[in-house]
C-alpha cells in the first residue's frame, strides 16, 4: 500500500468520524443535582444511549448559584438549551420573555399528559395563560421526629402530634436545656427558605399572602415566635438554612424538625436513633391541611439553540420510569398517577405522598422575590423580638400590597 | 531622586517613550489594555446600569431605558441601604484599627528571637490563604450557640451566664463578623509590618539602648516612626480588603439577621441576583467603587511618598 493511499484512507476515516460527530446535536443542560442517585444522571445516560440525533451535555451548577448563573447567561446571551429552575422563579423569567413558550409543544406531546399532573406544579409553570416550564419533581414539608426522645419523655412515638397545641405541648416536653435539646426546629433563615417554611403555618391558620396583617397571619407568626421565646426552639433558627436545621435534628439537638423528603437519603444513612416523619399539624379548630410545594421545573431559555432537542429531552426525562427513579434521592413525581412500587423508606414515602396533596405552590408571580422578602423580614423581626408579630406583619403587608395591586397573585 | 521600581513617574515614562522602541510600546499598551478591558469597562458598565431600568428582559442589551437618578433615589430612600452603609463604615473602621493594632503586636512578637518564631509566623499566614467561604463556614461552626466551641470555652471559663447568640442576635452579629474577619486578614497585615520591621537598622536600637531608652521608649521613638508609612499603607489595604469582604460574610451570616451584618458588596449582590433589581444593585455597587477608589488614591500617594522618602 502506498503512502498516498494510506493517507487517503486515514483522511476518509477521519471525515467519517467528524461527520458522525457533526450529525449529533448537543443539548446543553444546567442542573444542581450533585447526588449520584439523582434521576437526572440516569436520565441523561439513557437519553444519550436511546437515540443518535442528540446528546445531552450537562453542567452541574450549585443549587444556590443556579439563578445567578442564569442571570449571567442572559446578560451575556449564552443561555443553555435546557435548565432546571426552582418553581417560584419561573414566573420572574417567563414574565420577562426569557423562556420559550412550550404551551403548544406540551399540547401536541404524545408523552406528557398534563391532566395527570398535580395541580400545584401545573400552576407554577404558567404565566398569563401560557406555559413556560414543566415540573421535574415535587416536594413538600413534613415533620421529622426523634422517636427515642419521644419515648424518653413519655410521649408515644406512634401517636405524633397532630395539632398546633399538640406540637407545642410535645416541644415543651422534649426541650431539655441540660442536654442541649430543643423541642422543635424550623427554618427562619433570611432567604426564600424561611418563606417556604412559614407559608404552611400561615395557610393552616387560614391566612394568606394577600392579607398579611389579618388576625390569622398574626396568629401564625405569634405561634412561631412563642416557640422561640419560650425556648422550645433555638434562637439560632433565624440563621439556619433548611439543611442546618436537619443537621441539628440528626445530631439529636432538635427533637422535631420541619424538613423535606430530599433530606431522607442522608437521614437514613447517618442517623442512628429511631427517626420518623409525619404530616405537618393543623391548627386547632381550623383543621386546614397545608404544606409548601417545592421542586424544580424544566425550562428552555430564550436563545436556546436546540429547542426541538431540548423538548425531546424534557419528554424523555418526564416518563414514569424516570419519575420513579427520583424517590431514591427523596424526590417525588409531579404526576398523581405515578406510584413508586416497593419504595425505599415506605413509611416516609406514604407521609410525603399524602403531604404533597395539600401542598400549595408559591406564586406564580413575576415579582415573587419582592413578595417573599418582606415576609422573611417580618419573621426575623418577630423572632428576634425587634418588633411584635402584628407590627412586623403590618409593615410587610404595606410593602406587599402595592405589588399585589399591580399584579395580583 | 532615587529611581526604585516604585519610583516610576510620568516624566520617566515620557523619557522612555522617546527612546522609540516599538517593543516598549507593546509592553506599555498591554497593561493599559488589560486595565481598560478588565477594570475600566466593568466599572463604566456598572455606572451605566445604575442610571438605567434594567430587567431580566433587557439585561443582554446595552441601551436600556434611562431613568436618571431614580435608582439612587430609591437606594437613599431604603432604610436597609442606610443601615448597611453605616455597617460598612463600622466594619471598615473596626477592621483597620483591629488589624493594624493586632498585626503590629503579632509582628513585634514574632520579631523576638525564640525557637520556632519564623515557623509560627508562617503558620499564622495560612489563615489568610484560606478561601473566604471556608473561613465563614469554620466560624459559623465555632460560633454556633449550642454546640459551638466559642460558647463552650466561654462557659467553661464562666465568662458568660448562658449561650451567646453570636450569629442570630442582631445586636451581636456585626461584632461576630468583625472578629472573624480580623482573624482572617490580620496575618496579612502582620507580614507587611514584619517586613518593614526588618528594614529598621539594628544600630538605631543599640544606640538608643546605650542612651538609656527602655523598650517602651524604643517602640515610641524608633519603631513607630519608622513604621508610619507602612502602617498607613496597611490601613489602606485593610480598608480595601474590608470593603470587598463578601464571601466570608456570605458563608457566615449572609448579612443577617435583619441586615445587621450586611455590607455594601453583599447588598449589591442580593439586589441583583436575588431580587432581580439590577439597576439598584448597580447603584449600591457604585458607592462601594467610589469609596474604594478614594482609599486606593490615598494608598498610591502613600507609596509614592514612601518611595521618595
Amino acid at each position: 500500500m502506498s503512502l498516498r493511499k494510506l493517507m487517503a484512507m486515514v483522511a476518509a476515516a477521519a471525515s467519517m468520524l467528524a461527520a458522525d460527530a457533526m450529525a449529533q446535536k448537543v443539548i446543553t443542560l444546567w442542573h444542581p443535582y450533585n447526588a449520584e442517585t439523582d434521576m437526572i444522571h440516569y436520565g441523561i445516560k439513557t437519553f444519550n444511549e436511546s437515540q443518535k440525533e442528540y446528546r445531552i451535555e450537562a453542567r452541574l451548577v450549585p443549587y444556590t448559584q443556579l439563578t445567578a448563573e442564569m442571570i449571567k447567561a442572559i446578560a451575556t446571551g449564552t443561555p443553555p438549551d435546557l435548565v432546571t429552575l426552582n418553581d417560584p422563579v419561573v414566573a420572574s423569567f417567563a414574565s420577562q420573555d426569557q423562556l420559550v413558550d412550550i404551551t403548544d409543544r406540551i399540547r401536541n406531546s404524545k408523552v406528557i399528559n398534563l391532566s395527570v399532573y398535580f395541580k400545584g406544579p401545573q400552576t407554577s409553570g404558567v404565566w398569563q395563560g401560557r406555559r413556560y416550564s414543566i415540573a421535574r419533581e415535587v416536594n413538600a414539608l413534613g415533620l421529622f421526629y426523634n422517636a427515642d426522645l419521644f419515648r424518653a419523655h413519655g410521649l408515644d412515638p406512634d401517636k405524633p402530634p397532630k395539632t398546633w397545641s399538640e406540637v407545642r405541648a410535645a416541644a415543651e416536653k422534649l426541650t431539655d436545656p441540660a442536654h442541649h435539646v430543643f423541642g422543635i426546629g424550623f427554618c427562619a433563615h433570611g432567604s426564600e427558605q424561611s418563606t417556604f417554611q412559614f407559608l404552611p403555618w400561615l395557610w393552616q391558620a387560614g391566612g394568606s399572602i394577600n392579607k398579611l396583617d389579618s388576625p390569622e397571619a398574626i396568629e401564625a407568626l405569634q405561634y412561631w415566635t412563642d416557640l422561640v421565646q419560650k425556648g422550645y426552639a433555638s434562637k439560632d433558627v433565624i440563621n439556619q438554612q433548611q439543611n442546618d436545621v436537619i443537621n441539628s435534628f440528626m445530631a439529636g439537638n432538635y427533637a422535631m424538625a420541619v424538613g423535606g423528603p430530599w433530606e431522607l437519603p442522608r437521614i437514613q444513612k447517618d442517623v442512628k436513633f429511631d427517626w420518623r416523619v409525619t404530616v405537618l399539624p393543623v391548627k386547632d379548630g381550623k383543621n386546614i391541611q397545608a404544606s409548601s410545594l417545592g421542586g424544580f421545573h424544566f425550562a428552555i431559555p430564550r436563545g436556546a439553540k436546540e429547542i426541538d432537542g431540548a423538548f425531546k429531552a424534557i419528554e424523555f426525562l418526564s416518563t414514569p420510569a424516570i419519575f420513579q427513579d427520583g424517590w431514591k434521592s427523596g424526590l417525588m413525581a409531579p404526576r398523581a398517577d405515578v406510584e413508586v412500587k416497593d419504595p425505599l423508606w415506605p413509611k416516609a414515602y406514604a407521609v410525603f405522598r399524602e403531604q404533597v396533596k395539600y401542598a400549595i405552590q408559591r406564586g406564580p408571580h413575576p415579582q415573587w422575590p419582592d413578595l417573599s422578602r418582606p415576609i422573611q423580614i417580618a419573621i426575623q423581626e418577630s423572632l428576634t423580638g425587634v418588633k411584635p408579630p402584628a407590627q412586623a406583619l403590618k409593615e410587610a403587608a404595606a410593602k406587599i400590597q402595592p405589588i399585589l395591586a399591580r399584579q395580583p397573585l | 531622586m532615587r529611581r526604585g521600581p516604585r519610583g516610576i513617574d510620568a516624566a520617566w515614562l515620557i523619557a522612555m517613550a522617546h527612546a522609540r522602541s516599538p517593543l516598549l510600546l507593546v509592553f506599555l499598551l498591554a497593561p493599559v489594555f488589560y486595565l481598560l478591558a478588565l477594570i475600566g469597562f466593568p466599572i463604566l458598565y456598572n455606572i451605566l446600569m445604575s442610571f438605567q431600568e434594567v430587567t431580566l428582559g433587557n439585561l443582554s442589551k446595552l441601551l436600556r431605558p434611562f431613568v436618571g437618578l431614580d435608582n439612587y433615589r430609591e437606594v437613599f430612600a431604603d432604610p436597609v441601604f442606610r443601615q448597611v452603609f453605616v455597617n460598612s463604615l463600622v466594619f471598615v473602621g473596626v477592621n483597620v484599627v483591629g488589624q493594624v493594632t493586632l498585626g503590629l503586636m503579632a509582628a513585634l512578637f514574632f520579631a523576638e528571637t525564640f525557637a520556632g518564631a519564623h515557623f509560627l509566623r508562617g503558620l499564622l499566614l495560612a489563615t489568610w490563604m484560606l478561601p473566604g467561604l471556608v473561613v465563614g463556614a469554620l466560624w459559623k461552626w465555632m460560633f454556633a450557640s449550642q454546640y459551638g466551641v466559642v460558647n463552650f470555652v466561654l462557659e467553661a471559663l464562666h465568662a458568660i451566664g448562658g449561650p451567646v447568640h453570636w450569629l442570630s442576635d442582631p445586636a451581636i452579629a456585626m461584632t461576630t463578623v468583625n472578629i472573624a474577619h480580623i482573624w482572617y486578614i490580620m496575618p496579612f497585615s502582620m507580614i507587611l509590618i514584619a517586613a518593614a520591621l526588618t528594614a529598621i537598622p539594628l544600630e538605631q536600637y543599640e544606640a538608643a539602648e546605650l542612651d538609656g531608652a527602655g523598650p517602651v521608649a524604643r517602640l515610641r521613638y524608633i519603631t513607630l516612626p519608622a513604621l508610619r508609612p507602612t502602617l498607613l499603607a496597611v490601613a489602606c489595604l485593610v480598608t480595601i480588603y474590608s470593603m470587598r469582604a463578601f464571601d466570608m460574610i456570605f458563608a457566615l451570616t449572609q448579612g443577617g439577621p435583619l441586615d445587621s451584618s450586611n455590607v455594601l458588596p453583599l447588598l449589591s449582590y442580593q439586589f441583583s441576583f436575588q431580587q432581580f433589581k439590577f439597576g439598584i444593585g448597580a447603584a449600591v455597587g457604585t458607592f462601594a467603587v467610589v469609596f474604594v477608589f478614594a482609599v486606593a488614591l490615598v494608598y498610591v500617594r502613600t507609596l509614592k511618598h514612601e518611595a521618595r522618602a
